[in-house]
């Protein structure tokens, strides 16, 4: 056989763009936070930095466990995501009318970030395991249906729209992917049109009042410009006023006189923007792109069905992230409350997209592996 | 990318896998195409939106200039009175603050809940509000209710000297009288402040990017003292012939500065609301009039430059009534002796006048009641005034040269008749009245307005004449006996004019226009003076009415000014004691 030195099959280009979005995350939360008064977190960025450096750790993690091994532990992760959403609903801390956070030690983690990762990997294996070569029939899509039902409804019930959605969504690409029976696919599009209204006043009424307005607020900002639809409009004046060149680092005056809300967690886009201007951003969207490709492209060459499907949801679930992320800061998407991966202010969200990646640089690394 | 590589694992997967690639790929492009609209097209306009959401510039104005009267005492001033504003969009329960505010002031609190329950960024809840509510308000450290420091317009003199301040609106901006007509020169310059502040409209920084400029200060001509005296004997003396209203003005007459200038009845400047702006009004250069034998200046004048008549030439047989051009004039005491030109003046005889100004002729009367200002504009530093009525010789009528002569078929100002008197009492010329003597800049700069001579109405040795003629006037067998001032030659002349009654169209027998305009002392005159009273009841006089009031006047003012009494008038009291 080949002799093949570990490292050596270790993509560093990828892992370069990484620490870069890392740095560009870590400058861009340093300036978002600068002018806070009276938050006595201590400095945020400083804890940033120590979450990036263990997110790495875990990356490196990810790249060196065998992702066939990881997917062994899948079901396992999944019942231990779904236990910690259930122990989350009974004693965890509520935060801006949500419950989200579990309190570990002064840490603060969000179950529902392990669940959206656990949820993916726990379908992926299913499908590894039960391939369906004509594609899957309704009734074989039950099971796989409940494994994506259960954290969905349990994250919405927190609630956390946002999550609960990029858990569908990474489901349905998956689903997409394995191919289900095309009679199926025009008989469940055909029901899905049939019950979309009744599903939709369902879902509208187990919205929580917020929520609605978000969505509301999606469709016309300036209806509530104190309101909900003020984090859009200050996010797109942000991001406006960076023009082309961006106002410099610190600079910033939208994010700096406490303008725009939630600058170093879901709306640090608009701050980046703001300070790096057009052509920063054209920069940024190169390197999450040049990401996202490059995840493709490791889906593409998996040398098996799971290591395709698997990193198929990691990727989809990462640009997923980043396109609705962006897009609400931009306003051609609702509030829903996601961090953008790398950049957003986040412990947990950090560590599991860093762990997610891992698995990448794992699953292109065994394409090589012959055994 | 070789994400097309049909040789690699899977290739019955590709085409899905494109169309996934294709999503991610048309997400990210949206991304950017809505990027570089919000950045590279709507930035500048952002940006703007931007800079106007945490700067805030907010106009300051500049203090509005105080006007002084001659011996500087302060007549308009400014006092500290912040406004009461709303913004409506950072108040949570707007009823529930306007029931609050409603508590410490006079104000609706539906009306104003309405006023605050909207979107708007600044809604005035009340203008000029007085300290002790400013206190009680600042208390309640309501948000999204603050002051604005303003200043508002207060006359500490109140009434007095009312029509010639005139007043301003709640913006300060004049309106009426000084205020109106130096608006420019008063007015402060607005200042800008900018204040940046955070999204809950805490103020970060504040820079001054222009100072406010205080308004120039004013300098009247008016002493207020004089002001007083002339409004206090011309009320008495409407109030005693129960008259309409009255008309007052002291001058000096070789300066043109206007000493005092009184309307009666007054009005305070400090709520004008409580008047009509029939009240407002400066009757002294806003309304015309038929003057009647004060006119007779003119056509003595005329006569005398012209070298047609001398002072003591008979010039009137002293008959009763004379007929000309189809119309009978009358002479209410006629005397039946034959009157000199002096006496035809003294005794103010209409039928003598007549035949005075048939000798001057239509042009000649024309030319001198055009020179004497007549029909035209004093310039005063005045709104409103206006140019009186003087007719061109080619439209009058048959008798027009005669009623003309005796102050009739003509409209003067009030203050065109003094100006017209002092040209014979300074020898000759024909002076600009004005109000104000400097102007003070904020940065205390002076500009002094100095006298200016319109031109020479009548020779020297002619006004010499008519000072003579005039004081005969107030002598013991004058008309205007009641005008000589104890102590001080006087020259004046009466009038009594007839008004037209507005329901015959023809002069009416009850309602006249009482006058009196002369000056003192005679021959080296320290003031003018004019007393009109509209509408006297029972005797109407000039002679009875308005020569009075000119006495009283000249008499305090002249103490006023320390003006001491002629040596010869001296004597003659000293004498008769």
């Amino acid at each position: 056989m080949l002799k093949i030195n570990p490292i050596a099959l270790f993509d560093w280009k990828a892992f370069v763009i990484i620490i870069l979005i890392l740095f560009a995350g870590v400058l861009t939360i340093y300036s978002a936070t600068y002018t806070i008064e009276g938050v006595n977190t201590g400095p945020l960025y400083i804890k940033q930095t120590g979450w990036a450096l263990i997110g790495i750790l875990f990356l490196f993690a990810g790249a060196s466990i065998d992702y066939q091994t990881v997917s062994k532990y899948a079901y396992f992760l999944y019942i231990s995501s779904l236990l910690l959403l259930i122990l989350v609903m009974i004693i965890g801390s509520r935060g801006f009318g949500a419950q989200r956070w579990l309190s570990i030690g002064g840490l603060k983690f969000q179950p529902s970030e392990l669940a959206k990762l656990a949820t993916a990997l726990a379908i992926t294996r299913y499908f590894s395991d039960y391939p369906a070569r004509y594609g899957y029939t309704v009734k074989e899509l039950l099971i796989p249906g409940a494994i994506i039902a259960i954290p969905v409804f349990l994250v919405l019930k927190q609630p956390d729209l946002g999550t609960s959605l990029i858990i569908t969504f990474v489901s349905v690409v998956l689903i997409y992917l394995v191919r289900v029976r095309s009679r199926f696919l025009g008989f469940s599009t055909l029901l899905l049109l049939m019950l979309f209204p009744f599903a939709w006043q369902i879902f509208w009424e187990n919205l929580k009042e917020y929520q609605k307005t978000r969505l509301l607020t999606f469709i016309n900002p300036a209806a509530d410009p104190t309101g909900t639809g003020y984090h859009v409009i200050q996010s797109k004046i942000a991001i406006g006023s960076g023009g082309f060149w961006g106002k410099g680092v610190l600079e910033s005056t939208q994010s700096h006189l406490n303008f725009l809300p939630a600058r170093h967690t879901d709306f640090v886009f608009a701050v980046f923007a703001e300070e790096w201007g057009f052509f920063g951003l054209v920069v940024l969207l190169s390197l999450y792109l040049a990401l996202v490709s490059w995840g493709l492209d490791v889906a593409l060459k998996a040398r098996d069905r799971l290591g395709m499907l698997m990193a198929s949801g990691i990727v989809s679930m990462f640009a997923f992230y980043c396109i609705i992320n962006i897009g609400m800061t931009l306003g051609i998407v609702p509030v829903v409350g996601l961090p953008l991966p790398f950049m957003s202010y986040g412990g947990t969200s950090l560590i599991t997209n860093l762990f997610s990646l891992g698995i990448l640089f794992n699953i292109k690394k065994k394409r090589y592996l012959f055994s | 990318m070789g994400l097309f590589n049909r040789e690699i694992f899977n290739r019955s997967k590709w085409r899905r896998f494109n169309i996934l690639v294709i999503f991610v790929i048309a997400g990210f492009l949206a991304v950017i195409a809505r990027l570089a609209h919000l950045q590279l097209f709507k930035g500048e306009a952002l940006a703007m939106k931007a800079e106007r959401q945490h700067q805030q510039v907010i106009d300051v104005e500049g203090e509005r200039g105080i006007i002084y009267d001659r011996a500087m005492r302060e007549i308009a001033v400014n006092l500290d009175m912040p406004s009461l504003y709303g913004t409506p969009s950072s108040i949570e329960d707007p009823w529930k603050v306007a029931k609050k505010i409603s508590h410490e002031m006079d104000i609706d609190s539906s009306l104003l809940a309405k006023r605050l329950d909207n979107d708007r960024h600044f809604v005035w809840i009340r203008r000029r509000v007085p300290p002790e509510d400013v206190k009680k308000i600042g208390d309640m450290n309501l948000k999204g209710i603050g002051f604005i420091p303003e200043t508002r317009r207060f006359y500490p003199k109140k009434e007095l000297i009312g029509h010639l301040l005139g007043f301003t609106d709640i913006d300060n901006h004049g309106l009426e009288g000084l205020e109106r007509h130096y608006e420019k020169l008063l007015r402060g310059k607005k200042g800008t402040i900018l204040l940046e502040s955070d999204a809950r409209h805490r103020p970060v920084l504040t820079s001054t990017l222009f100072d406010p400029l205080k308004g120039n200060n004013l300098r009247l001509t008016i002493d207020e003292v004089i002001q007083y005296i002339m409004e206090k004997e011309l009320a008495a003396a409407v109030d005693k012939h129960h008259a309409s209203d009255g008309v007052g003005i002291v001058m000096n007459p070789y300066t043109g500065e206007i000493l005092a200038m009184a309307v009666s009845p007054r009005f305070n400047p400090n709520t004008p609301g409580n008047y009509t702006s029939e009240q407002w009004r400066n009757r002294a250069v806003t309304d015309v009039y038929e003057p009647g034998s004060t006119f007779k200046l003119v056509v003595a004048s005329g006569v005398l430059e012209e070298g047609l008549i001398s002072p003591n030439q008979i010039v009137h047989d002293g008959r009763e009534s004379m007929m000309y051009g189809g119309a009978v004039i009358h002479d209410p005491h006629p005397t039946n002796q034959p009157m000199t030109f002096k006496e035809v003046i003294a005794h103010s005889s209409n039928v003598g006048t007549a035949k005075i100004g048939i000798t001057l002729g239509k042009d000649r009367l024309y030319k001198y009641a055009k020179t004497f200002g007549f029909g035209e504009k004093t310039g005063i530093d005045l709104p409103g005034e206006v140019n009186g009525i003087v007719r061109n010789p080619a439209t009058w009528s048959g008798r027009s040269l005669i009623t003309i002569s005796i102050g009739q078929e003509i409209g003067i100002t009030p203050l065109q008749l003094i100006t017209a008197a002092s040209a014979i009492a300074n020898g000759g010329w024909l002076v600009k009245p004005h109000i104000v003597s400097e102007i003070t800049d904020s940065s205390g700069n002076i500009k002094g307005i100095k006298p200016e001579l319109v031109r020479r109405v009548i020779s020297a040795s002619t006004s010499r004449k008519m000072v003579e003629i005039f004081k005969e006037v107030v002598g013991p067998n004058g008309t205007g006996k009641l005008a000589a001032v104890d102590g001080f030659s006087t020259a004046g002349k009466t009038g009594t004019a007839q008004k037209i009654d507005p329901e015959t169209g023809k002069y009416s027998r009850s309602r006249f226009i009482s006058s009196f305009v002369g000056f003192v002392p005679a021959e080296s005159p320290e003031i003018a003076i004019l007393v009109i009273v509209d509408e006297p009841k029972g005797i109407a006089w000039g002679g009875s009415v308005a020569a009075p009031v000119f006495k009283r006047v000249a008499e305090q003012t002249l103490l006023y000014m320390h003006v001491e009494p002629t040596e010869r008038e001296q004597l003659k009291i000293m004498a008769e004691n």
